[in-house]
């Protein structure tokens, strides 16, 4: 993965060294609370529920071993032996104090961790591809443009105080792992016609929260050399005309959506062309060499040269069942013969969707240093990615994950449940969600059951920020609060991979306990209507929401 | 008139109480005679707004001790004050999925109460505190 | 007259400021330098500029720096207001007057105008402002120096690392 240079490493020391300065003016009352909190919100620290939590930057999900053994000495040395990861593959700590958030920060920066940029209103963690690297189907490694996003975002100072936040995906391959349609900017690289080499196509204006919107693309095929000024050019029209008079109308699927799509492009259009033409746009744009820096700096991975099939592995699949389901729900084929991309998933039923412990975090360090090339990746879906075990090592990996508590077979079925941590740790929440979560991992913790059931992607926000990505799953479900008591309200349809579209409303809000009872109840209609090869968001396309919606009400009439 | 206990449904009494969170640690704090205390069984609470109001307004002039103080509504279960709203609840007992982290783990009459109580009400001071 | 510290050569100082900022609803003085909001400046500036008076412009953060742009030659220096130190525009705006329009003289940051934006400021081409913190250009230099190298090229024209790395390569 990309190694910081002397230049990167310094600007962690550079913002470390501000951050303490900045900390030490507000505990002297030399800047207010509302001076300090954009600051320290640029730096990832959010005041919660029940002390600061930090949002450690884990720039497009990629680690290696080094920095995930960081992550579990801090989490175990300054936080309670547990952190969280996020839908925006970036790390959570809950427990954190102010005062010793320079000192994280200058453990972070030793190896090249950092929290800047994971929140406030400023461009955030650039995601890419969990399965960068190692996807047969990509044309291009997103993170070389992740990276050079990264940089060239980092306290950019025109776009650092921005309506609102500002989230950028980049994929590479005609499948789309990163919810491009959902993000702010939506990348996505692709091939050119004849001569025109790599290009990206532009999707701008996609989002969750209380209007959601799919992006729409608003420019097919941007050669790659221009992407840093074509994105300037986006940021630059919203930072001027983006609303700025009521949060919940400030981010760009706003703008967009007032504008229309086709408006919206022409004015980017027109602010880039100028750009180009006074001679700014090439300023901005890195050279094709710093683009090669970069891409070096990532390093090749020395696969080795290895059959397509392996004996060790067949063996292990014929013999043990519980190793032939893992293999089934949490192993991907690898662009390189003899290689594959492991899943391991953080969704034990019961436990804490997206928890890892310090312990956990320090056994999976170990594992991507010995079987992975030391790689080892954050997944939006909450959780990690191995991405390049050799299938002889796929039991090892798979005993070593037992062993530790992180081997459930269940990447897409219903217990894969994303949750955000909601009104158990969150200020913003109306609701819990966490407790939901486990209540509906718990009756599908047998794993033949949850095999059965099949693909079904259950996502939980416990507000209508939707952290959780409710509005994108083939079950969504919304905390709300109802005259002060946790109801939810739940949702069919969802998609945010290519088949991007937002889930139907089933009905009334129910209240807590009787959420993971519907849920049952959904599965139930699903099992008995479905034909062959149909998920249960396949069905759901074909029947559509009455049955379902029957099923959970009936009681009611 | 004379109001008779018989005839009159009984009216759950809300008194006022003062939070926030310690600006060093991000501790969650409860206002009691000038000091901030870190059990919600230690909280001061106040019958007159007036008088809330006015600790609030003291609680503000903290800014270096503490953040954004704000008032919450307590109500009284037999004998043991609990916050009204789920929120505040949460704030005072810890993750409910955790039992083992957090203020809960202390354990006592008012843990107890708060962990058990049922029916809540929207906290006005979620809603302020969602800003810009 | 404001409290203002300016950019140049030996860093950030305090100067007199020499500008009287003129009330809309007020009378422009009959000398002086005047700093006139943007609509004042297209009733009257054109006629104080050819009387040879030094003419600034105030643009809040919703008046287009376009509009102003085709005048510049007649304006000696521009104000632009930040009603609150969280809202951007007028990064974008000063940024626009340096690398768009070539605006050359003073650019300066008024209104809400604080100690730890200073460096974003300074980058996008302000090159005097008026803190409404009680800052000091001591200060101001420091929270300018906090940053040894920079990412991106803004309107300060600092060589952002991408091309010292460009340099280092071709010179080993």
């Amino acid at each position: 993965m990309y190694r910081y240079d002397a230049l990167d490493a310094e600007m962690l020391a550079d913002r470390t060294a501000e951050f303490r300065t900045q900390v030490r003016r507000r505990v002297a009352g030399e800047i207010t609370e509302e001076q300090f909190k954009p600051l320290r919100l640029m730096n990832g620290l959010y005041l919660q529920l029940h002390a600061y939590m930090l949002r450690i930057a884990i720039p497009y999900g990629a680690l290696n071993s080094a920095k995930l053994h960081r992550l579990a000495h801090v989490s175990r040395t300054w936080d309670r032996g547990y952190g969280h990861f996020t839908t925006r593959t970036n790390l959570q700590l809950h427990w954190i104090k102010l005062k010793d958030a320079p000192d994280i920060l200058a453990s972070l920066a030793e190896v090249g961790l950092h929290s800047i940029q994971t929140s406030g209103n400023c461009i955030r963690n650039v995601t890419a591809d969990p399965y960068a690297g190692a996807a047969a189907d990509e044309v291009d490694d997103p993170r070389v443009w992740s990276e050079a996003i990264r940089q060239w975002s980092t306290f950019h100072p025109e776009f650092s105080f921005l309506p609102r936040k500002f989230k950028i995906a980049v994929g590479a391959a005609p499948d789309d792992r990163t919810a491009a349609r959902i993000y702010d900017i939506g990348l996505k690289l692709r091939r050119g016609r004849g001569e025109e080499g790599l290009g990206f196509e532009v999707m701008v204006g996609g989002g969750l929260g209380r209007t959601p919107y799919l992006g729409p693309t608003i420019r097919e095929f941007l050669p790659t050399r221009h992407l840093l000024s074509y994105l300037a050019a986006i940021l630059r029209v919203y930072n001027r005309y983006g609303r700025r008079d009521n949060i919940w109308k400030a981010r760009i699927k706003i703008l967009v959506a007032s504008l229309g799509a086709e408006e919206f492009a022409r004015q980017v259009e027109a602010e880039w062309k100028a750009m180009v033409e006074t001679g700014e746009a090439a300023g901005i744009d890195v050279p094709e060499a710093e683009v090669a820096r970069i891409r070096q700096a990532f390093g090749e991975v020395p696969f080795e040269d290895r059959p397509a099939a392996s004996a060790a592995f067949e063996a292990a699949r014929a013999g043990d069942p519980a190793f032939a389901r893992f293999v089934r729900h949490n192993v991907l084929p690898h662009k390189v013969p003899g290689y594959a991309i492991v899943t391991v998933s953080l969704k034990a039923p019961g436990e804490v969707p997206g928890d890892c412990s310090s312990d956990q975090m320090d056994a999976l360090a170990d594992l991507a240093a010995r079987y992975s090339f030391d790689e080892i990746r954050v997944h939006y879906e909450q959780n990690m990615v191995l991405p390049h075990v050799a299938l002889d090592d796929v039991p090892a990996v798979y005993a070593e994950l037992q062993r530790i508590g992180l081997s459930t077979p269940n990447v897409g079925l219903a217990s894969d449940i994303i949750a955000c941590p909601g009104l158990d740790y969150c200020t913003l929440a109306n609701a819990r969600a966490i407790p939901i979560a486990q209540d509906i991992a718990k009756r599908f913790a047998d794993p033949a059951v949850a095999e059965d059931v099949g693909e079904l992607r259950i996502k939980i926000s416990g507000c209508i920020n939707a952290c959780g990505h409710h509005h994108v799953g083939h079950i969504g479900i919304l905390g709300v609060d109802k005259k002060g008591e946790e109801f939810y309200q739940l949702t069919l349809g969802g998609s945010g991979l290519e088949d991007a579209r937002l889930g139907e409303i089933l009905g009334p809000a129910l209240p807590a306990p009787r959420v993971a009872e519907a849920v049952d109840a959904l599965v139930d209609t699903y099992m008995r209507e479905r034909a062959e090869g149909e998920r249960f968001v396949d069905t759901y396309r074909r029947i559509g929401l009455a049955p379902f919606k029957a099923a959970v009400y009936a009681e009611a009439h | 008139m004379e109001a008779r206990m018989s005839d009159v449904p009984a009216k759950p009494v809300l008194l006022k109480a003062v939070t926030g969170n310690r600006l060093a640690d991000g501790e969650v704090v409860f206002w009691n005679r000038g000091a901030w205390r870190e059990r919600f069984a230690d909280i001061e609470l106040f019958e007159d707004p007036a008088e809330a109001e006015a600790a609030l307004g003291e609680a503000k002039a903290q800014p270096t001790v503490i953040v954004d103080p704000y008032l919450i509504d307590v109500r009284i279960d037999d004998g043991v004050p609990i916050p009204v709203a789920y929120r505040e609840r949460v704030r005072a007992l810890g993750p409910t999925i955790h039992p083992d982290m957090g203020k809960q783990t202390e354990g006592g009459a008012v843990i107890d109460a708060i962990a058990h109580a049922s029916g809540a009400a929207r906290s006005a001071g979620r809603i302020k505190l969602i800003k810009r | 007259m404001l409290k203002l510290i300016k950019l140049d050569q030996g860093g950030p100082a305090w100067v007199e400021d020499s500008y009287f900022d003129v009330p809309d609803e007020e009378p422009t003085p009959g000398q002086g330098d005047v700093l006139l909001s943007f609509a004042r400046f297209v009733e009257e500036g054109e006629a104080l500029a050819a009387a040879g008076r030094k003419v600034g412009v105030r643009l809040n953060a919703d008046e287009p720096v376009e509009a102003l742009a085709p005048h510049l030659d007649r304006v000696a220096m521009v104000a632009l207001v930040f009603p609150k130190f969280r809202d951007g525009r007028q990064y974008s705006q000063a940024t626009l007057l340096r690398m768009r329009y070539g605006y050359a003289g003073e650019l300066r940051a008024v209104g809400d105008v604080l100690l730890e934006q200073g460096r974003f400021m300074a980058r996008c081409g302000f090159d005097a402002f008026a803190p409404a913190d009680g800052t000091g250009p001591e200060d101001w230099a420091g929270a300018l120096a906090r940053y040894r190298h920079v990412y991106q090229t803004a309107a300060d024209r600092r060589e952002p690392n991408f091309a010292l790395r460009l340099q280092a390569a071709e010179g080993a």
